[in-house]
């Protein structure tokens, strides 16, 4: 084998240009995919949290129908097993590496289930694609959930007392005062999130998606190559995520001046 | 005075934390009557802001009655004519009591004229067209009638107050709770801001006014209420309170202020 790095590397690198180009599609898709299914599940994850559901409230009232001022009965009123699960949910996605998330769904809950086997676009193969994109999406709508729920929860309590001294209900209060503030605090998190996701969907070549990283691994078992389909997928991850950044960030200024003066 | 002038019943009034170790409120009893302007001072951490924020249930006390028009609304659950347990619907009693905030918790995503009209809009008060009348017609009284299309960003402090007012005006509200309306302000807009809180007065508006503006509580209110430790050490006309102040609490605290 020659140097690490050499013309002839490239050269038979790019004679594989067909699999980059197929990768780029796949990674695009699956990004895009993982957005908008992560987003829903994070927009869910996110209204389960944030549930008033207490089956022991009766609890915090004692005998005179007063709100107790402490205590255990106090404590146990406020138990909400909605929101609790959904937290155990956020928790250990976030607590676990995507890379065994991502096997777990694949090995696990998609041999329970069958996926029917076809190709879309030609070449993107549904049964392995899909399992991706779920496991992306249950992985992303966790941290997306965040991302809302601490948009909700960064709006001044000013707000809403003064919605609901108005008159407004509580979900009143939330429609027309707290939500449309906090989306516009939490559209650049969102944003990055996307960015991250083209990136870390490179994980899905392990579960035999043929995307930008399936790519290179094909070109290094045909020619013995691996820095130089490497550094083409490099550049491939770089032009398809800096860019998106930097549009993301001129619609950020654009859209904080109309907040300004 | 007659039981049906009596606008707000407060009997015993008890916010307790951590099992009572903390009470920011402890058994506050008064009751307020229609036009009275009832003016709260006291030191900072007395519970003069959670008596008031208590008032429309900002804050839900722990123990005490609150009458609003003779209904107990710390209830969760009120009997109905039929005497049958129905839930209290506390928004419809909010409706009739409005808030002015130290700070003045304008909407920043909505104009001048959009704070003013979307309750009573949403709440099916008014229509669009009337509320924008009405918004109008209130901005002009309290002399901004050119700022109606501007966002509070573009308010200045006593003007934000101000537009926060008449937002509460909008409801026709029965009593208006002022909770440190010109804390937040620069001293030189102060003025404008008590200037249209006389004229409400003046014009037989309840109120209950949560300041450290004494020179105001002399001049408007016509009951003084002396808080600290949760609990309300004195109280009575201004001219009792300030001139011949009787709890050596009370003595201290103008000592200071005046």
């Amino acid at each position: 084998m020659g140097s690490m790095i050499s013309q002839a590397g490239f050269d038979l690198t790019f004679k594989y240009v067909k699999l980059f180009e197929q990768g780029i599609v796949v990674t695009v898709m699956l990004a895009l995919f993982t957005v908008i299914f992560g987003f829903l599940l994070g927009i869910l994850l996110c209204i389960l949290r944030m549930t008033d559901i207490r089956p022991f409230r009766f609890l915090a009232i004692d005998r005179n129908g007063r709100l107790r001022d402490g205590g255990i009965l106090l404590t146990l009123s406020k138990f909400n097993p909605v929101s609790f699960l959904a937290t155990c949910y956020v928790e250990v996605i976030r607590s676990t590496p995507v890379l065994v998330q991502i096997l777990i769904i694949y090995h696990g809950l998609f041999k329970a289930i069958s996926l029917p086997k076809f190709t879309f676009f030609g070449f993107i193969s549904f049964e392995r694609f899909f399992p991706g994109v779920v496991a992306l999406a249950m992985n992303s709508g966790a941290y997306l959930c965040e991302i809302i729920r601490s948009g909700i929860q960064s709006i001044d309590g000013g707000q809403s007392e003064a919605a609901r001294s108005l008159g407004l209900s509580r979900g009143q209060t939330m429609l027309h005062i707290v939500l449309p503030q906090a989306i516009r605090n939490i559209l650049p998190a969102i944003a990055n999130e996307f960015v991250v996701i083209i990136k870390e969907s490179a994980i899905c070549y392990t579960i035999g998606v043929q995307d930008i990283m399936a790519a290179v691994e094909a070109v290094r078992g045909a020619t013995f190559r691996i820095m130089e389909p490497l550094l083409v997928a490099t550049a491939l991850y770089f032009c398809l995520c800096f860019p998106t950044s930097k549009i993301i960030a001129y619609v950020e200024r654009r859209m904080s001046r109309g907040s300004k003066r | 005075m007659a039981a049906n002038d009596k606008l707000i019943q407060v009997k015993d009034l008890k916010k307790h934390y951590n099992k009572g170790v903390i009470r920011a409120l402890d058994g506050v009893t008064v009751d307020i009557c229609k036009g009275d302007v009832m003016v709260v001072i006291g030191p900072s951490g007395s519970g003069k802001s959670t008596f008031l924020r208590s008032l429309n249930l900002t804050e839900e006390p722990t123990g005490g009655e609150i009458l609003f028009h003779g209904v107990d609304i710390t209830k969760k659950k009120i009997p109905n004519e039929k005497g049958k347990l129905v839930k209290l619907d506390l928004d419809k009693h909010r409706q009739k009591m409005g808030m002015v905030f130290q700070h003045f918790n304008l909407f920043p995503h909505k104009t001048i004229l959009e704070n003013m009209t979307l309750a009573p809009v949403k709440l099916k008060k008014l229509s669009k067209a009337d509320a924008e009348a009405k918004a109008k017609s209130l901005l002009e009284r309290v002399g901004l009638a050119d700022r109606a299309a501007a966002y509070p960003i573009q308010l200045s402090g006593g003007q934000k107050q101000r537009v926060a007012i008449v937002r509460a005006l909008m409801m026709e509200p029965e009593v208006m709770l002022f909770d440190e309306p010109t804390s937040a302000l620069d001293p030189e807009m102060v003025g404008e801001v008590l200037e249209v809180m006389k004229e409400l007065a003046s014009e037989g508006m309840t109120m209950v006014v949560v300041t450290h503006e004494m020179g105001f509580a002399r001049e408007v209110g016509n009951r003084v209420l002396f808080m600290d430790e949760g609990k309300i050490l004195e109280q009575g006309a201004p001219s009792e309170i300030f001139d011949s102040p009787k709890h050596p609490r009370l003595q201290d605290f103008l000592s200071k202020v005046l």
